[in-house]
């Protein structure tokens, strides 16, 4: 038990942690400027996987930070092309975030085998490139803390850091300038923005296309740092683990970043509890997220109805 | 000069509908202007046409002496005019204040100014007197406040002329004067306010002009304070030629159905049933008389079980149905025609065949063992079909593909295909054209010479005199006035009444109401 | 009157015309776009989309391979159908195929499994474990208004990992170390129908539920509850129907399919084990047919089929060639994409004008409904 705790709260498990949280984080604030515009994405898996064949295939040619905006641009692109399906074709938009998911299982692997000369697998053939780490280590300089604060800053990945920074981003763009407004209101209740002159199909596209560029960076992040390579179904259901953190973080910001941390950790420990007790299977904690999304989307209904109710009383 | 004046305005809606007929209308700057008239007048139209949702056929609108035509609201926004609708249209957990600027939010660079906006809407609402908490969340708040963030939305956008669509409607009788003060301290300032009402004595309260409309026409505009309460109640209703339907004598003493201190809220908080009492008897028409929205809807779906009471006693045949379901209610005899035949009276993909039979499929007939017996239903589908005389291609058509007037008649045959003990029946023939509708009328009228006790409640005056044997008028969710139908019992006397003008004395009432 | 008959006989007709046409026009781009993209990438593109198109027609073993996969695919066709016919989105399908797997296994290689009764109760096993995981979405949404979507894909990941778990941990296995199960006693398995292929008893049982969910939809009262909540709720309320209730037992009988599939690959010829991540996301797929069979169980067996014609033939087409299989999953996407929509593209309107017939506009419900 004591060695559980240690490790738990040791430099080395925060750092797997913020590792095994990036991607999810991204993905998990894609979902949520979806949603807030009232568009469940449930293509953030597939924009996801695509984002990661996209970014390793062009780290192989450019610079890791050209493959990273690759992997964004086609997110952005196939965000885009939800958008036209749903709202100019008026597909269902469940239909076609699964289409999506489709294209990306099967056309991930076909464009695989294509840049790897045949290999399904994994791009392992491919010489594709890493995202560097942020040193942070001039920060042991510091007396008392330092070494403490190099120990669990240094080293992670650009896009963790971005991803930090675009917590907060997120929170003000949608609290603190109209757009947000703008948008929030489109998803809560669409004819009030629409008396009001805002041009709907046009906030929700942007919401799609954005959402679309940041699962793409997600799975930019996946492939470039989590692990470095291409494998055929990497994201592992992380993209439909985020739509479960969006609901969770109770729709906002903040707790989308607290969300994606508890589910975050808990990939990490099934990459490590297996070492520690072999007898909790990694298979059972890989299941809790998606447990606690279930018992969360339960609690938020029962609220949700009595709130309902309440208000009918009045 | 007028600040705002229509010229001869003609809307014909496709389908031939026409709204408006050579519509005049001069609103002078700085004055309350009321636009009155019954249901399907054509007051809407008019406000949506000066408002750009619509736009005419024909005339000329006239802003400032200079001709316009508004494509759409955003036009209409801009050159100052601004409307209140009866649904508002609020994001329910947005602050007032960002509700009123939502559109055009002051703004540096992307920060939204937020100190700016509340404080703007702070001066806005007590330069008008339009007292309401800029922070509290929409939802919040009481239905008279949330008109206030409707029609400061309207004021933040410089409007100058106010369009407010039945404003009242909604507002408790304190909140009403709250919005009067209101009104009042906007013409101090120079805005302009017209608004669409039906409730008389407000109207004479508050404004100074009356347009009066009906039937798509204008008939008149006075001054408010030289006319009274009765002619203005004479020129909105009219004197039509009523037809009446030939009825057959029949035995009404049994009764079938009895209200008794019935109260329904409604989803605002308010009685809009408010302690109503009613009893139908077999074989008579009672007609239910009242301008749209005074509770009539609510009482038929409280009784057809669709709708959940406050409080009060529904019978039929002194059995007490409160706690029965929709499908235990159809068993002891009610059958329904719904006010709205494509959402809740009809499924638009079915086949018709499917339609007639969908509230019977507990019935042997048509399905034994969980089976549908498909030769019994398709065999009732003809015989409804003939019977009915419905156009249409064939039993199993998607009933989608039919005009207004056959799918009335798919729902009506569905529900007189048996005769019910208690039919309730709303708006039978609205939007339905006229062999349509004299089928129906023959079709109801049948079904009460058979014995059927009918409930009738429709916005059309001329309907509920050709049909009824006694007409109740509800005002306010209440019965006010109650009469046998003669042959000398005008619209204009039931129109005072609708009107909420007076209330009929007790003992008058007794024998009608019976 | 006595018109009806053959007028209704005639719009029947024209119902089935004027799908097909849309299929096959949404098909035929599909196929356009992948034949574009084989042309570039391939080395031997002609080759390659001749084994597409012949390979599976080609020897009895892969038409076994083709009628086999056209079996499963129409179950899980059916699956969603039926939820696509109440309105409801529920994506379950692939969990309940694996708890449905899951539960003929440990029938299956209990003393129960060396019996005549195995494939019975193990097919009886897998439905109602599926039925159960098709009910709990369905129940949540009823009574609380969760999201059914939400919980039914949360259902389809923690099947995987509680079948993924026990595989590696509980189950018997031959050899330490391998992610699947023992294999079954023969008489736990479906018995071939054609010797020495695929072919097996789950072919009858694809049969059989496509009539089945035929008749329950069109031929008796739950099955018209069903239909006329998902026309208009509002409506199947003032009828006296209750749509929770219908909608709930929709999800839980589309779930029990669900079940059947998982025992139709475990118990099947092809695989005769439970192996660790067996479905490969076919139970997805069963989204496309519902769609382009406009959720109409009698079109369901055709269109899956065809797909599986052509699933089929990636395959052999990524043995055979240097064009990998997955290439189908474009020609998957797209064809939702179109199907799903209402389009009209440009050409059909040119189209229809040379033909001097109105184009008539596609609808964008999956049941292809006004």
């Amino acid at each position: 038990m004591m060695e559980l705790f240690w490790t738990i709260f040791s430099a080395a498990f925060v750092v797997t942690v913020i590792r095994t949280t990036t991607p999810l984080l991204l993905a998990t604030l894609g979902g949520l400027i979806a949603d807030l515009s009232g568009a469940l994405n449930v293509a953030l898996e597939g924009q996801m996987l695509i984002g990661c064949l996209t970014a390793v295939i062009v780290s192989v040619y450019m610079p890791w930070y050209v493959a990273v905006l690759a992997g964004v641009l086609v997110g952005g692109l196939l965000g885009l092309l939800m958008a036209f399906f749903a709202l100019r074709m008026k597909a269902d938009i469940i239909l076609v975030g699964f289409a999506i998911n489709i294209l990306a299982a099967g056309g991930t692997v076909f464009a695989l085998a294509l840049a790897t000369g045949g290999d399904k697998g994994t791009s392992i053939n491919l010489v594709s490139k890493a995202i560097p780490g942020v040193d942070l280590s001039f920060l042991g300089g510091i007396p008392g803390i330092g070494p403490v604060l190099v120990s669990f800053l240094s080293g992670h990945s650009v896009l963790s850091w971005i991803a930090a920074f675009l917590v907060f981003a997120i929170w003000y763009f949608l609290y603190r300038t109209p757009w947000g407004l703008w948008l929030r209101g489109v998803g809560e209740y669409p004819a009030a923005p629409e008396a009001a002159g805002i041009p709907l199909d046009k906030v929700r596209t942007w919401s799609l296309i954005v959402s679309g560029a940041l699962a793409g960076m997600g799975g930019a992040q996946l492939a470039m740092f989590n692990y470095v390579g291409f494998t055929r179904d990497m994201t592992a259901g992380r993209g439909f683990i985020a739509l479960g953190a969006v609901l969770l973080g109770a729709r906002h910001p903040i707790g989308a970043l607290l969300a994606a941390l508890l589910f975050g950790a808990f990939e990490a420990l099934a990459v490590v509890m297996p070492g520690l007790f072999a007898w909790v299977p990694a298979e059972l904690i890989r299941m809790i997220p998606f447990v606690v999304t279930i018992l969360a989307l339960v609690l938020f209904s029962i609220r949700a109805q009595r709130a309902l109710a309440l208000r009918g009383a009045r | 000069m007028a600040l705002i004046e229509a010229i001869g305005v003609t809307k014909v809606y496709p389908g031939g509908l026409v709204a408006n007929d050579a519509v005049n209308l001069s609103v002078e700057k700085g004055e309350v202007h009321a636009v009155v008239g019954e249901n399907g007048a054509g007051k809407s139209t008019l406000m949506k046409i000066l408002f750009g949702i619509e736009q005419m056929n024909g005339g000329t609108l006239l802003l400032d002496g200079k001709s316009v035509a508004f494509a759409n609201p955003r036009e209409a926004i801009d050159a100052g005019v601004g409307m209140v609708f009866q649904h508002f249209s609020l994001v329910p957990s947005f602050a007032v204040y960002e509700n009123v600027v939502m559109g055009s939010e002051p703004h540096r660079g992307i920060r939204f100014e937020r100190d700016k906006a509340i404080s703007e809407v702070r001066a806005l609402s007590e330069k008008f007197r339009l007292q309401v908490d800029p922070l509290q969340p929409t939802r919040n708040l009481p239905v008279g406040q949330q008109q206030r963030v409707e029609i400061l939305k309207a004021l933040y956008r410089n409007a100058r002329i106010l369009i407010l669509d039945e404003p009242t409607a909604v507002l408790a009788p304190q909140e009403v004067q709250e919005l009067f003060v209101a009104i009042r301290s906007l013409v101090e300032q120079g805005r302009t306010v017209i608004f669409i009402a039906h409730k008389l004595p407000e109207v004479l309260e508050i404004s100074d002009t009356i347009t009066v409309m009906r039937q798509g026409k204008t008939v008149g505009q006075v001054k408010t304070k030289q006319i009274t309460e009765k002619e203005l109640a004479t020129m909105m209703v009219g004197r039509e030629v009523t037809l009446r339907v030939d009825r057959k004598a029949t035995d009404q003493s049994v009764c079938v159905a009895s209200v008794e201190g019935l109260r329904v809220r409604n989803a605002r908080g308010t009685d809009v049933v408010d302690g109503l009492d009613l009893k139908v008897h077999a074989g008579e028409i009672v007609g239910l008389v009242g301008v749209e929205g005074n509770g009539q809807a609510e009482v038929l779906e409280a009784i057809a079980g669709l709708r959940s009471t406050k409080s009060g006693t529904i019978k039929i045949a002194d059995e007490d149905i409160g706690p029965l379901t929709v499908l235990e209610r159809r068993w002891r005899g009610l059958a329904s025609i719904p006010e709205d035949r494509l959402s809740e009276g009809l499924a638009p993909g079915g086949s018709v065949a499917e339609n007639l039979v969908a509230t019977k499929l507990a019935d042997k007939r048509y399905v034994r063992r969980g089976l549908l017996d498909l030769n019994a239903i398709k065999a009732n589908a003809q015989a409804l079909i003939q019977r009915f005389s419905i156009r249409v291609n064939g039993p199993n058509a998607p009933v989608g593909t039919l005009s207004g007037g056959n799918m009335q008649k798919v729902v009506v045959a569905r529900e007189l295909s048996e005769q019910p003990r208690l039919l309730l029946v709303s708006q039978p023939t609205r939007g339905v054209d006229l062999g349509s509708t004299q089928f129906i009328w023959r079709t109801i009228t049948d079904a009460r010479d058979q014995g059927a006790a009918v409930l009738m409640s429709s916005a059309d005056l001329s309907e509920l005199l050709a049909l009824s044997d006694r007409l109740l008028v509800i005002y306010r969710g209440r019965i006010v006035a109650a009469f046998l139908n003669r042959p000398d019992l005008s619209p204009e006397t039931l129109g005072t009444y609708m009107l909420g003008l007076s209330t009929q004395p007790a003992e008058d009432m007794k024998m009608a109401l019976r | 009157m006595t018109d009806a008959p053959t007028i209704v006989a005639s719009t029947r007709w024209q119902t089935i015309r004027r799908e097909t046409g849309r299929a096959l026009g949404a098909a035929l781009i599909a196929l356009a776009v992948t034949c574009i993209i084989v042309f570039f990438t391939s080395k031997a593109p002609l080759e390659a989309l001749t084994t597409l198109a012949t390979a599976p027609a080609s020897r009895i073993r892969t038409i076994g391979l083709w009628i086999d996969d056209a079996a499963k695919l129409t179950i899980t066709g059916l699956a969603f159908s039926l939820v696509f016919h109440a309105r409801q989105f529920s994506m379950g399908v692939q969990g309940q195929v694996y708890i449905g797997a899951l539960a003929a296994t440990y029938v299956v290689l209990s003393p129960l499994g060396v019996t005549w009764a195995a494939i019975p109760l193990g097919m009886l096993a897998a439905m109602l474990a599926g039925g159960l995981w098709g009910f709990l979405p369905g129940y949540a949404k009823a009574r609380l208004g969760a999201n059914e979507i939400v919980s039914s894909l949360m259902l389809n990941y923690i099947a995987i990992e509680l079948c993924n778990f026990l595989v590696r941990v509980s189950l018997p296995k031959p050899l330490v170390g391998v992610l699947t199960t023992n294999d079954f006693p023969d008489t736990a398995v479906y018995p071939a129908l054609v010797a020495n292929t695929r072919i097996d008893l789950g072919l009858i049982w694809a049969l059989v539920a496509v009539l089945i969910v035929w008749f329950a939809l069109y031929r008796t009262s739950w099955g018209l509850k069903l239909r006329l909540v998902g026309h208009n709720a509002r409506f199947a309320e003032y009828s006296g129907i209750r749509p929770t209730t219908i909608m709930v037992s929709a999800m839980t009988v589309s779930g029990m399919l669900g079940g059947l599939l998982g025992s139709m690959f475990v118990q099947g010829q092809t695989y005769g084990k439970l192996t660790v991540l067996f479905e490969g996301n076919l139970a997805f797929e069963g989204i496309l047919v519902a769609i382009v069979a406009r959720a109409r169980p009698l079109a369901v067996p055709f269109v899956a089929l065809a797909y599986a014609y052509l699933r089929q033939g990636a395959q052999l087409m990524n043995i055979r060639t240097d064009v990998p299989a997955e290439v189908i999953g474009i020609v998957t996407a797209l064809i939702i994409l179109l199907v799903s929509s209402t389009y009209s593209l440009p050409g059909r309107k040119v189209l229809a004008r040379l033909f001097r017939r109105e184009p008539k506009p596609a609808t964008a419900s999956a049941t292809g409904e006004v």
